[in-house]
């Protein structure tokens, strides 16, 4: 279980764009075609390897559903990057961006990284949106973007590690205070502290905090 | 009402009755006043500690300041967060209104006022949000007692507590962060979010999200795992929380802290042979943990299987067992309820895992050269111990090894090879050198000789394990010969029919022994009925030994017969009956299903032989719900109870008012009972099938019947004669038999409740009931279509019924027109009538009328006045009799009369205007 970073995940966006199968693609690398509707958030974790270090993903998929809204806010702020996905062949999907990522940046942190996944690029032949589009609003907002598909798995391992060499790349520039668990980032063995942390920041956080 | 209270409040002013309820309204009231308005800082801080002093002392004054009180002291949190000590004053306020006060006087069904309070404070969201903020306030004393406030609210209105956590922003990331705080307030947080976590998923996947994990796990390292204190047994209760029945967090834990933080905790450090109650409680709260991954989610979706079973696999890869084997079977020190449980998770951990079932096999325990497979070590335990729960603990952990492990049962029955006779009378102590088998045929004879056959059955048990649905077992053990217990009683014995000895001499001991012998004939007969039910199953040459010594069908149908057996031991006893019938390929006569079906009728009738069944359906072992049992999570006020209790049983079977033991419960468990039923169906339909249709003795060949060709006429007919005597006497015995079946007939009374008859009657009765079907069917498909025309008919009835009103209306409006244009011409006939009459007219008529009624009224009020007339009269004349005698009293009349007239004035009016 020993890693240099730990990174937590979230995936949002509308219910029915695919994000449950997203995750079960990259954690199990199999596509379940009928999915249960997710309740509440369901959690998925894996290890990938980014310049040559163990990177621990700690993945939280939450339900797209209105009613649940209120619960899955929990879980941006603690969360280090967020993919915001989208249905290519239903277009009120692409519409309701905007305000997922309103949602994002009033309830998470300001350096949360977040990446744009269109997903369904299987279904070329229904398409409703562009791929120019979903580039254009990704560069208007400032996020990484990939078309992807859960079902044949293409570009979904490239999401996840893209979003994660992003954070990472981050880290080494020094964005973060990582000894701040708050951002989503955990330094394990092998890490390389942070600016202003330490890498032993973890334990030493039983002790009596200034309060 | 209210003048009593008043009452007391006067009282309670004079005396300085601190019981008056007006009087703390009215001190609270004042107190609260100056609060709110005050303009001193420092009479304002004196009042709110009067007011904190007060409220904690009384109830009355809690009820006052729970109808007033709060939104005031809301005011004070969300307004004045510079006022440390008014903030303090106000929270502390707040703690000691939700704090329920002990010394009750009065009646103790009165309402509390404390949990009064909760109520209206839990109801508003906002004071909830507010209460979350001050959290983050740097005083030690705010967040101290804020984290005291929140956990009284989540005591009282759990459920509506945590909804409005989950709907603030940022809640529970808040609460979390206390557990980073220092130890006073760290432990405060770890009460509030034990409550906060009951029952509520989403929550506690919100609190792993926060890192709840490695919060917990590392507290409970500082404060020195199981040696901890309650911080740790507090640790462990909201892990288990977090982890009960919720696959996602089980997950998270599996997958990124690893389970090696929670194996570690059961590890027992050096030589440390005292295990005070305290450590006894972390560890069973610790065992409770593996028990909850072991469970995996309540769910029963096929998807949520595999995580139990990635879970078990994952707790033997992180050596669970040795640490498991270590506290259950090699600490002979720990106390018993630790063993126990150790015991039950090594069962649960292997049950349908074949994996674990192979690590456990492959375990040694004890050092060089003391070595033994720890299967050996388990069996010694279940021998030995003098504790029923460890018994049925250890039981527990063959049963799972046993089941669908059939290459398990092959080596576990290998060994059973009998010793000589020596060496089966040796004392247990030197068994560590025994096999398996050894072992475990010197436990199931060694009591004999003591009359004590409660180390016989515990040892039935675990072969019946070893025989269970495993035809080679069955066989290999049905050779076992035993030696006689002495040298001169002759032949060795079968094994199988050494334990139907054993059974029978169960119920002799009871007759002559004491009262705890009794006791303990309850399971020991019913378990060495469940090996015996076991090994004959499926089973035709263990039928075929079983029978093979006559007196054991006798003994057998006396025990199922017997009134003073228990329910459980004549039912168990019935199936194996039962079993001899359908389990039996025997042809051998005096021994084939058939006799024993006969000798069943004959003894009391297969009416009273089914009945036995129904009875132990209803016992208690069988109909009490078994699969699903409610999990009881350890909570602090279970925990010290649950550690204390040395062994339950003996506690239990005094109340119970049924006659089974509570092991029972326990040993025939939901599989077992299963089984039973199966067989039961089996059987009864058997049965019948055998008796109605008995196997002829003589075949019937034609050509036999011939006269043959070299055959004398002598020959010829006494073969023949021969052949008639046989088959009158088989006559005979099917008279016999019918005889037998209308008496038990007759017993039943006809009335049909019973299942045999409804069987036995079953031919002629389905073939009726196959044409009633027929007619039925057919009745009901001509119905259908009756039904469908007359829906047809009346939706064209009700068609026309539409179209006749509309024309009805129609002719309605139509002639409603003609009436209404008559009458207009009517009437325009007589005005234009009257126009051509002229002047005359009705006035005549009218003066008529009204001279006639002021007659009559002038006459009405002549006979009124009249009758006063008369009255004024006689009033007068009263008076002036009573005048004259007032004259004589010297009273001045004409004053008095004077008065009066005012009074009588108004009478006089009135006869004026009538005038």
């Amino acid at each position: 279980m020993s890693y240099a970073y730990l990174f937590k995940y979230i995936i949002i966006g509308d219910t029915g764009v695919g994000k449950s199968c997203l995750l079960l693609q990259f954690t199990d690398k199999r596509f379940q075609p009928v999915h249960d509707l997710t309740i509440g958030v369901e959690f998925g974790a894996r290890m990938i390897t980014i310049d040559n270090k163990p990177i621990k993903l700690q993945i939280w998929d939450t339900a797209g559903q209105e009613s649940f809204r209120s619960i899955t806010r929990s879980y941006y702020r603690g969360a280090a990057g967020a993919l915001l996905v989208y249905d290519i062949t239903r277009r009120e999907t692409f519409n309701h961006l905007a305000s997922w990522l309103e949602d994002a940046r009033q309830h998470a942190n300001a350096n949360m990284t977040i990446m744009l996944i269109g997903n369904k690029s299987d279904l070329a032949h229904r398409r409703a949106v562009s791929t120019e589009e979903g580039e254009q609003f990704a560069k208007e907002h400032g996020l990484i973007f990939m078309e992807a598909s859960a079902k044949t798995a293409q570009n979904v391992e490239e999401a996840f590690i893209k979003t994660a060499a992003t954070i990472y790349k981050k880290i080494q520039d020094g964005v973060f205070d990582v000894s701040n668990e708050s951002y989503g980032i955990k330094v394990g063995y092998g890490g390389i502290p942070g600016p202003s942390g330490g890498r032993d920041g973890s334990s030493s956080q039983g002790g009596s905090c200034c309060s | 009402m209210d003048l009593v209270s008043g009452y007391k409040g006067v009282v309670g002013l004079v005396f300085g009755n601190e019981n008056s309820a007006s009087n703390e309204d009215s001190y609270v009231e004042r107190l609260l006043d100056r609060i709110s308005n005050g303009t001193l800082a420092e009479d304002r801080r004196i009042a709110i500690a009067e007011l904190q002093s007060v409220v904690a002392e009384s109830r009355a004054a809690q009820l006052a300041f729970g109808a007033m009180g709060f939104p005031i002291l809301m005011g004070v949190l969300r307004e004045e967060r510079d006022d440390v000590e008014m903030i303090r004053g106000a929270l502390e306020t707040l703690v000691s209104a939700l704090t329920p006060l002990d010394h009750a006087k009065g009646p103790k069904n009165e309402i509390q006022p404390a949990l009064m309070n909760t109520d209206l404070l839990s109801r508003e969201a906002d004071s909830i949000s507010l209460l979350l903020s001050l959290l983050a306030e740097e005083d030690f004393y705010v967040r101290y007692y804020t984290l005291q406030i929140l956990t009284a609210l989540l005591t009282n209105s759990q459920i509506r507590l945590q909804e409005a956590i989950l709907t603030i922003p940022r809640g529970i990331t808040r609460l979390m962060d206390m557990l980073m705080d220092r130890e006073v307030i760290r432990n405060e947080a770890l009460l509030l979010l034990t409550y906060l976590t009951r029952e509520a998923e989403e929550i506690q996947k919100i609190v792993v999200f926060e890192g709840a994990f490695e919060k917990i796990f590392s507290i409970i390292k500082e404060e020195g795992g199981s040696e901890g204190g309650v911080v740790v047994q507090d640790c462990l209760e909201l892990l288990n929380n977090l982890l009960l029945n919720n696959a996602s967090n089980q997950l998270h834990l599996r997958e990124t802290l690893g389970f090696d933080s929670i194996i570690s905790i059961l590890k027992l450090r050096g030589s440390s042979y005292s295990f005070t109650q305290q450590k006894t409680i972390n560890l069973l709260s610790a065992l409770e943990t593996i028990n909850l991954l072991m469970m995996g989610s309540s769910e029963a979706e096929p998807g949520k299987d595999a995580n139990k079973l990635t879970n078990k696999t994952v707790l033997v890869q992180k050596k669970l067992l040795d640490h498991l084997l270590m506290l259950g079977v090699e600490s002979q020190w720990a106390p018993a309820p630790v063993r126990c449980t150790a015991l039950r998770c090594i069962g649960d951990l292997i049950s349908g895992h074949p994996k674990n079932v192979d690590a456990l096999a492959s375990k040694v325990l004890g050092e060089e050269p003391q070595v033994e497979p720890a299967l050996n070590s388990i069996l010694r335990i279940i021998l030995r111990t003098s504790s029923m729960q460890e018994f049925v603990a250890a039981d527990h952990i063959f049963k799972s090894f046993c089941e669908k492990n059939a290459d398990g049962q092959a080596m576990l029955a290998s060994t059973l090879i009998p010793q000589p006779h020596s060496m089966t009378h040796a004392p247990l102590e030197e068994d560590v050198n025994m096999s398996f088998g050894s072992m475990l045929l010197h436990g199931l004879t060694l009591s004999e000789s003591d009359g004590d056959l409660e180390t016989c059955c515990r040892a039935a048990s675990v072969l019946s394990h070893v025989l269970k649905d495993n035809i080679q077992c069955k066989e290999r053990v049905l050779r076992i010969e035993l030696e006689a217990p002495m040298a001169s009683l002759g032949a060795p014995e079968p094994l199988m029919h050494r334990m139907v000895r054993y059974l029978a001499l169960a119920s002799s001991v009871k007759k002559k022994d004491g009262k705890s012998s009794t006791r303990g004939n309850l399971y020991i007969q019913p378990i060495i009925l469940k090996l015996l039910v076991t090994w004959l199953a499926d089973c035709p040459s263990a039928v075929q030994s079983f029978l093979d010594s006559r007196p054991h069908l006798t003994y057998l149908l006396e025990l199922v017969f017997n009134p003073s057996a228990t329910v459980c031991i004549r039912g168990l006893g019935a199936i194996l009956l039962g079993e001899c019938v359908i389990y039996n390929k025997s042809s051998d006569s005096g021994k084939d299903a058939f006799t024993i079906v006969d000798a069943i009728s004959e003894k009391v009738g297969l009416t009273s032989y089914f009945l036995k069944f129904d009875e132990m359906q209803k016992n208690f072992v069988f109909s009490s719900a078994k699969p699903g049992q409610p999990h009881k999570p350890l909570t602090r006020s279970t925990a010290a109870s649950v550690a204390k209790i040395e062994d339950v049983d003996e506690n239990d079977s005094t109340d119970q008012k049924n006659e089974d033991h509570p092991i029972l419960a326990a040993i025939f468990d939901a599989q077992f009972i299963n089984f039973i039923k199966s067989l039961e169906a089996n059987i009864r339909e058997n049965i019948v099938d055998v008796y109605s249709r008995p196997k002829s003795e003589l075949a019937v060949v034609p050509a036999e019947m011939e006269q043959k060709s070299g055959e004398s006429d002598k020959d010829y007919v006494k073969r023949l004669k021969a052949f008639v005597e046989t088959q009158c006497s088989e006559i005979q015995k099917l008279l016999g038999r019918n005889a037998t079946l209308a008496e038990d007939l007759a017993k039943v009374g006809g009335s049909g409740h019973s299942q045999l008859e409804q069987r036995v009657n079953g031919g002629l009765e389905r073939v009726q009931a196959e044409t009633l079907r027929r007619d039925l069917q057919e009745a009901s498909r001509r119905m259908e279509m009756l039904k469908a025309e007359k829906a047809q008919i009346e939706s064209e009835a009700s068609m026309y019924r539409n179209l006749a009103g509309k024309l009805e209306s129609d002719l309605k409006s139509l002639s409603d027109a003609y009436n209404s244009l008559e009458q207009a011409n009517f009437h325009l006939e007589k005005e234009l009538k009257a126009l051509k009459s002229g002047g005359t007219t009705t006035a005549p008529d009218l003066e008529a009328i009204k001279a006639e009624a002021r007659e009559e009224a002038v006459k009405e009020s002549e006979v009124e006045l009249n009758d006063l007339l008369v009255c004024l009269g006689q009033e007068q004349s009263k008076v002036e009799k009573l005048s004259a005698r007032l004259l004589e009293l010297g009273e001045d009349v004409d004053k008095l009369l004077e008065d009066i007239g005012d009074d009588v004035g108004l009478p006089a009016d009135e006869e004026e205007d009538e005038d």
